[in-house]
């Protein structure tokens, strides 16, 4: 064994740890999806560099050395950091993190066009409620948003999606209000509902707000794509 | 034993930030590798300025040159370092080359297009940083200031006008110095290719560590408690430096981010949150320990907040 071929498979671990990131749907809910090809590209170019170390080895011409006592202690601890990636998806709790974080106050005025009130994610709604700050325009209107259930202080659990820039480290959460119905048990934290209503006007905490009146709301997985640019 | 509530969610923000900068780690290796492959020896990296003022100047200006967030420029700032560039240079272009890069120009422009002092200040701000911070490091003998590998390596890369036998640790007594015209052959490819494997390894155990730190903190301290301080001038650019430590996100999404918080903060702390994560973060830490003694990385960091932290405080006297 030379020090080359414990750093190619050093590289090809790290490549291996990408690309099943890449393939496995993980990083949907890890990254912003601009970072996607990016990742699996770093993942072939390392594998294409493990191959390439080791490839003149048959012919004998390695530049590698004799096999130091810290290659040894790298290319483990880079194995058992890449086997516990590799074994152990992510499952983080989104209400966890949204209440860790404050509120996106992002100015949504560029808008571009608006959708159909029944084609609008629940994204789409909070940013068309802050370019239009008018709660009453939108009175009436059929909904079907689908979100997690984020508890709130002093209120109602609202229904959030978490808002992602980079990755889930920048996470920032968005909610509606939702009128739960008042004859059931309340969402339980952190579920992931599809709510089917119409929107209608309530007094929140800072005045009008926009809530949805629900006519059927149906628990769903969450789904492959849980984060919103 | 039932592991604890919060653990899922580290582990996945540990996922987050580790997936998401191993591509700007491999670009920075790769910049680094086929720096040493195309200038062997790095005979014009040793021609920088040397001057006090240039010296960071020119350093941060290479970051134009070659565009990478903070993850990917610690193994290019360390390659420019042992090829016996300028301390001045190759350290301008640590701290400065992360802000001074036309894709993180170009997102704080994305994000703030209403604020064009911003894209103006963040710049300048950064290379205010990285000299002051130049001229603090270079009170520390080289030897105190660098990893001794590093050291190593720099004295072999160094003219023998600058630096003695007994410092190179190596050469023959007597021996005819070679001619500076004399160029260094160019090392095969595959020994590039070796040399930067090993050092893209390193570094990567370096950021788990540091995606390990930064993943723990941001679980444990809810973000709100750092920004609710933020409703006084000087209390807000404290809190928002604190957050850019703690989040550790890149430098060139981090206007995006900031975004979300803008019109809760003074804007001498918005400034202070994208001046500071860039030159130094949780998850930085583990990688500049790969160029800097404790003593140095200590003397940077503390450098860098109060620098930060000034910078603020005068913006926020001219803004507010």
């Amino acid at each position: 064994m030379t020090s080359t071929r414990l750093r190619a498979a050093g590289l090809a671990l790290w490549g291996l740890v990408l690309l099943r990131a890449a393939s496995d749907g993980r990083l949907a809910l890890l990254l912003r999806g601009v970072f996607h090809p990016l990742v699996s590209l770093a993942g072939i170019v390392l594998l294409v560099l493990a191959v390439a170390m080791l490839l003149p080895l048959r012919q004998r011409s390695t530049p590698g050395g004799p096999v130091r006592r810290g290659d040894w202690l790298t290319l483990a601890a880079s194995a058992l950091i890449a086997l516990l990636l590799i074994l152990v998806p992510p499952n983080p709790s989104f209400a966890d993190l949204a209440q860790q974080r404050p509120g996106d106050d992002t100015a949504e005025a560029e808008l571009s066009f608006v959708l159909p009130p029944a084609q609008r994610s629940l994204t789409d709604w909070v940013r068309l409620l802050r370019s239009q700050a008018d709660p009453r325009l939108f009175s009436g209107e059929p909904a079907l948003i689908s979100g997690f259930v984020l508890p709130r202080d002093g209120g109602p659990p609202v229904l959030a999606r978490l808002l992602v820039r980079c990755c889930l480290a920048d996470a920032t959460p968005i909610g509606l209000a939702v009128r739960w119905p008042s004859d059931r048990p309340p969402p339980k934290r952190d579920q992931w509902l599809q709510v089917e209503g119409v929107m209608a006007v309530q007094a929140g905490p800072q005045g009008e707000e926009l809530v949805l009146l629900p006519r059927r709301i149906q628990p769903i997985q969450r789904p492959q794509r849980p984060l919103e640019p | 034993m039932v592991a604890p509530a919060w653990l899922p969610t580290a582990w996945a923000l540990f996922q987050g930030l580790l997936i998401e900068a191993m591509p700007f780690l491999l670009i920075g290796v790769l910049i680094s590798g086929l720096a040493r492959w195309l200038a062997p020896g790095g005979r014009w990296l040793r021609r920088l300025p040397t001057h006090p003022l240039l010296g960071p100047l020119c350093g941060a200006a290479l970051g134009f040159a070659l565009p990478a967030c903070e993850c990917g420029n610690v193994p290019v700032a360390r390659r420019l370092l042992v090829a016996g560039a300028p301390l001045d240079g190759a350290l301008g272009f640590l701290f400065a080359a992360p802000v001074l890069n036309p894709i993180v120009i170009a997102s704080t422009w994305a994000a703030f297009p209403d604020q064009p002092w911003l894209l103006l200040a963040r710049p300048l701000g950064a290379v205010v940083v990285a000299v002051g911070l130049c001229r603090l490091l270079a009170l520390l003998p080289e030897e105190q200031l660098l990893q001794a590998d590093v050291v190593a390596e720099r004295r072999l890369n160094q003219p023998l006008g600058t630096v003695s036998l007994l410092q190179r640790r190596g050469g023959v007594l007597g021996a005819p110095s070679p001619s500076p015209a004399t160029p260094t052959p160019r090392p095969p490819l595959l020994e590039v290719l070796h040399h930067s494997s090993g050092e893209l390894l390193q570094l990567a155990l370096l950021l788990v560590g540091g995606c390990a730190l930064a993943a723990l903190v941001q679980t444990l301290l809810p973000r709100q408690w750092l920004l609710q301080l933020g409703g006084a001038p000087t209390g807000s650019i404290l809190a928002l430096m604190a957050l850019s430590l703690v989040i550790s996100v890149c430098s060139s999404v981090d206007a995006f981010l900031a975004l979300s918080f803008a019109a809760q903060v003074t804007p001498g702390a918005l400034l202070a949150f994208l001046l500071l994560g860039p030159v130094i973060d949780l998850k930085l830490i583990g990688l500049l320990g790969l160029l800097l003694r404790p003593r140095g990385l200590l003397l940077a960091s503390g450098g860098a907040l109060l620098t930060v932290l000034l910078i603020g405080q005068w913006v926020n006297l001219w803004r507010l």
